[in-house]
C-alpha cells in the first residue's frame, strides 16, 4: 500500500477499492499496473550505490551558511589576522625562494634601486600596503596571546580588544608609513 | 479407520514439504552476502562510505599541547626581537637577525599548517591535503636555505627593510 501511494497512485487505489465486487479486481490491475506502473531496479548496498549517491549529493544545494551570517568585529577580525598573516608570510616566502633560486635579480641593491626609482605616491601606497597588514597582524596577535593567558575571554571583552586593536592599527599604519 | 484417515490425510506431507521449503531457505540466508554487515535492529548497517562515524588521531602531546605551547612561546618571542631589530641594524647585530629570520619563518609555517588542517584535511582531501603539507615543508626548507644565503651574502633581512622603506 506504501509503495502505491508513493507512486501517486492513491487515488486509483481508493476507486478500485470501493467499486463493486464484480468489477474490483478488473479496475484495481487496470488502475493501478497498466495505467501508472513504474519499472524499478534493486542496487544492493556497496560502491555502485555510494557512487550515485555521491554523484546526487555533489548536485544537491547546501543552505546558505557562511554567505548569510551576520559579520562581526569577532569573525571579520579573526579571518582578518589569518589573512593578513597569510600575505606577509607569502610575501616573507616569496622573497626567498626568488633570492635562492634567482640571487642576482633579488640582491639588495637591485630591489633597492627598483624601490628608488618609482614615484613617491606609489611608495607611500606600497608602505601602507606593507605596513597595515603588518600591524593589525602584530598588535591583533597580542590580543590572542592575552586571551591564551585567560584575559578578556568575554563577549565584552572581546569586543573592548577589538575596537582597541583597530584604533591601535591605525595610529601605527599611519606611523610606519611616515618613516621617512 | 482413522489412522487410514491419518494416512491419507496431506497434513504430513504439507509437514515434510514446509519443512524442506524452510531449510532451503535457511540455506541461501547462509550463502548470501548480508552476514558481511554487522547486524544491528532495525536492519544491517553497511561499512565503509561517507555516513561512518568520524576517527579520531592517536593523542600525541607533540601535536597536541607540545605544538600549542611552542606556538604561543614562538609568537610571544616575536614581539622584543621585532622590535629590538627594529631599533638596531642588522650589519652590527647578524645574530639577532639571524634569530629574528628564523624565527619568522618558523611562525609562518605553524600559520600555514593551520590553514591546511582547517580547509584541506587529510580526512576529507586524502590525496591534495598531505601532498599541500609536504609541498608546504618543501617550500619552508627552501626559504630557510634563501634567508641564510641572503644575510650571509648580502646585507639581512632587517637592513633590506629598512633600506627599502626609506628608499
Amino acid at each position: 500500500m506504501l509503495s502505491h501511494k508513493a507512486l501517486g497512485l492513491s487515488t486509483a487505489l481508493r476507486q478500485a477499492a470501493f467499486a463493486p465486487r464484480t468489477l474490483r479486481n478488473n479496475a484495481l490491475l487496470r488502475n493501478t499496473i497498466a495505467r501508472r506502473s513504474v519499472q524499478t531496479k534493486t542496487i544492493p548496498a556497496g560502491p555502485a550505490a555510494d557512487a550515485i549517491l555521491n554523484q546526487q549529493r555533489i548536485k544537491r544545494p547546501s543552505s546558505p551558511h557562511f554567505t548569510i551570517y551576520q559579520p562581526q568585529l569577532t569573525w571579520i577580525g579573526s579571518i582578518a589576522n589569518r589573512v593578513t598573516g597569510v600575505g606577509l608570510s607569502v610575501l616573507l616566502y616569496g622573497f626567498s625562494i626568488a633570492y635562492l633560486v634567482a640571487p642576482g635579480t633579488f640582491d639588495s641593491t637591485h630591489v633597492i634601486e627598483v624601490v628608488r626609482d618609482l614615484p613617491e605616491a606609489v611608495k607611500y601606497a606600497g608602505k601602507f600596503i606593507l605596513a597595515a597588514p603588518f600591524s593589525f597582524h602584530a598588535i591583533n596577535g597580542l590580543r590572542h596571546l592575552a586571551w591564551d593567558t585567560g584575559h578578556f575571554l568575554t563577549v565584552k571583552g572581546a569586543y573592548v580588544t577589538g575596537y582597541l586593536v583597530l584604533g591601535a592599527t591605525a595610529v601605527s599604519s599611519v606611523a610606519l608609513t611616515l618613516i621617512k | 479407520m482413522s489412522t487410514s484417515l491419518l494416512v491419507r490425510s496431506s497434513l504430513p506431507r504439507a509437514l515434510a514439504h514446509r519443512a524442506a521449503l524452510r531449510s532451503v531457505a535457511v540455506q541461501a540466508r547462509a550463502n548470501s552476502t548480508v552476514s558481511e554487515h554487522k547486524y544491528v535492529a532495525g536492519g544491517p548497517i553497511p561499512k565503509g562510505g561517507p555516513n561512518d562515524a568520524v576517527t579520531f588521531p592517536p593523542p600525541s602531546p607533540t601535536h597536541g599541547s607540545y605544538h600549542w605551547v611552542f606556538e604561543r612561546t614562538l609568537a610571544a618571542a616575536l614581539v622584543p626581537l621585532t622590535a629590538a631589530a627594529f631599533v638596531t641594524s642588522g650589519t652590527n647585530y647578524p645574530i639577532l637577525d639571524g634569530v629574528l629570520g628564523l624565527s619568522l619563518i618558523a611562525h609562518s609555517h605553524i600559520g600555514f599548517d593551520q590553514c591546511i588542517v582547517d580547509y584541506l584535511h587529510p580526512r576529507k582531501f586524502p590525496v591534495l591535503g598531505p601532498a599541500t603539507t609536504w609541498a608546504l615543508r618543501g617550500a619552508t626548507l627552501a626559504a630557510t636555505v634563501g634567508i641564510f644565503q641572503f644575510n650571509t651574502n648580502d646585507i639581512g633581512l632587517t637592513e633590506l627593510i629598512a633600506k627599502v622603506w626609506t628608499a
